[in-house]
């Protein structure tokens, strides 16, 4: 369990399944999400939620409001141990809970947790490029814009430029402090 | 394969089968690691199969041979953790003619250099037995400090002997051996 101020991250539980099998199935949600292109059956969705349990090779999560209602999820993959990086991935089902602060902390919570527990040096993510509730979420927990792949996804009958973003361990401490 | 000043560390095969199974049952070799019971060709060769496909998670395993090609001992970083950044060393040089004689620390140097600057490791430590002086003295020179001692921790030959706890960080081989390479190599 990882408490935020508004949120809580906790390991995923089969019970998870209705709630991200309504989510991946909501068009308004997957648009901004390259993994979900295709509708997804209930049994596809189960394998993803049966997930190995979270270790340094990956974690992944739970996002819960402080009252316990489930949110979403978060996660880290293709974590590499000699250069010490992660990617990471967030996505926001419930979209009553979207602009109101929770992604951002769900993302802080999590990076204080790569940063500070499995003690990684550096977590990148890939953002498109017109999403910029996203964008403004990820600058705002201590991502720097480090290049754009130019029409790297195709969604929706076009291609769409992506924006690759990283902060460093030496980074999130300072935006740490600003909050504190 | 890595290259030291004297010694090369490459991966076990199953062609070094009838050297370590000589070595793992020659008791002035053993008597200095945590090996007691006589083994098979069997147990060795499944030894050999076993062993670590040489990665960040499994750990590294290594034959050390000389310049000229003579395999005389191998060498591991096990127990490797990447949050810690941490993993253990055991080294063994399984002939004896090739004791006292600088083949251990260029082969221990040369692994200490592939576990900081390639792994990304942050502190690899060992346990040396107390009776072990050779060894002692040989992880002194090649920067390994001493952090504690565990008291009988070790049966053997008919009495307890206590391993004492040694491990080198990262930026203390940079200070010692980076800076000495730099300096051989401007010719000072």
């Amino acid at each position: 369990m990882l408490e935020g101020s508004l949120v809580r991250l906790r390991a995923m539980e089969p019970g998870d399944l209705d709630n991200t099998y309504k989510w991946a199935n909501d068009r308004e949600v997957t648009l901004w999400l390259t993994s979900l292109r295709y509708p997804m059956s209930r049994k596809a969705e189960e394998q993803w939620v049966d997930a190995p349990t979270n270790s340094f090779d990956g974690v992944r999560l739970a996002i819960d409001t402080k009252d316990g209602k489930h949110i979403g999820a978060i996660n880290l993959y293709r974590v590499n141990p000699e250069d010490r990086k992660a990617g990471l991935g967030i996505m926001i089902g419930e979209k009553d809970h979207w602009s109101n602060g929770h992604g951002t902390d769900a993302i802080k919570t999590l990076l204080s947790f790569a940063f500070d527990e499995m003690n990684l040096h550096r977590v990148w993510l890939h953002a498109f490029a017109d999403h910029e509730r996203a964008m403004a979420c990820y600058l705002k927990c201590g991502f720097r814009e480090e290049g754009r792949l130019r029409q790297e996804v195709y969604q929706d009958g076009r291609y769409y430029d992506v924006i690759l973003m990283g902060v460093l361990q030496a980074e999130f401490a300072e935006v740490r402090n600003g909050d504190r | 394969m890595l290259e030291g000043k004297l010694t090369i560390l490459r991966p076990l095969e199953e062609t070094d089968l009838e050297r370590v199974y000589k070595w793992i049952n020659d008791r002035e070799v053993t008597r200095y690691l945590a090996a007691r019971y006589p083994l098979s060709r069997k147990d060795e060769a499944n030894w050999l199969a076993s062993g670590p496909a040489n990665s960040f998670e499994a750990g590294v395993r290594l034959a050390i041979e000389t310049k000229d090609g003579v395999h005389i001992g191998n060498l591991d970083l096990t127990q490797v953790r990447p949050e810690d950044r941490k993993a253990q060393m055991g080294v063994m040089i399984g002939e004896k003619d090739y004791w006292g004689a600088g083949y251990g620390t260029d082969a221990i140097l040369t692994l200490l250099k592939f576990g900081f600057h390639d792994m990304n490791l942050n502190r690899i430590w060992l346990h040396a037995f107390d009776f072990n002086d050779r060894a002692y003295a040989c992880y002194l020179k090649c920067g390994f400090q001493e952090e504690g001692r565990l008291r009988q921790h070790y049966y053997t030959e008919g009495r307890y002997w206590d391993s004492i706890v040694m491990a080198i960080l990262r930026h203390e081989f940079d200070a010692l051996h980076v800076a000495a390479e730099k300096a051989e190599a401007a010719g000072v």
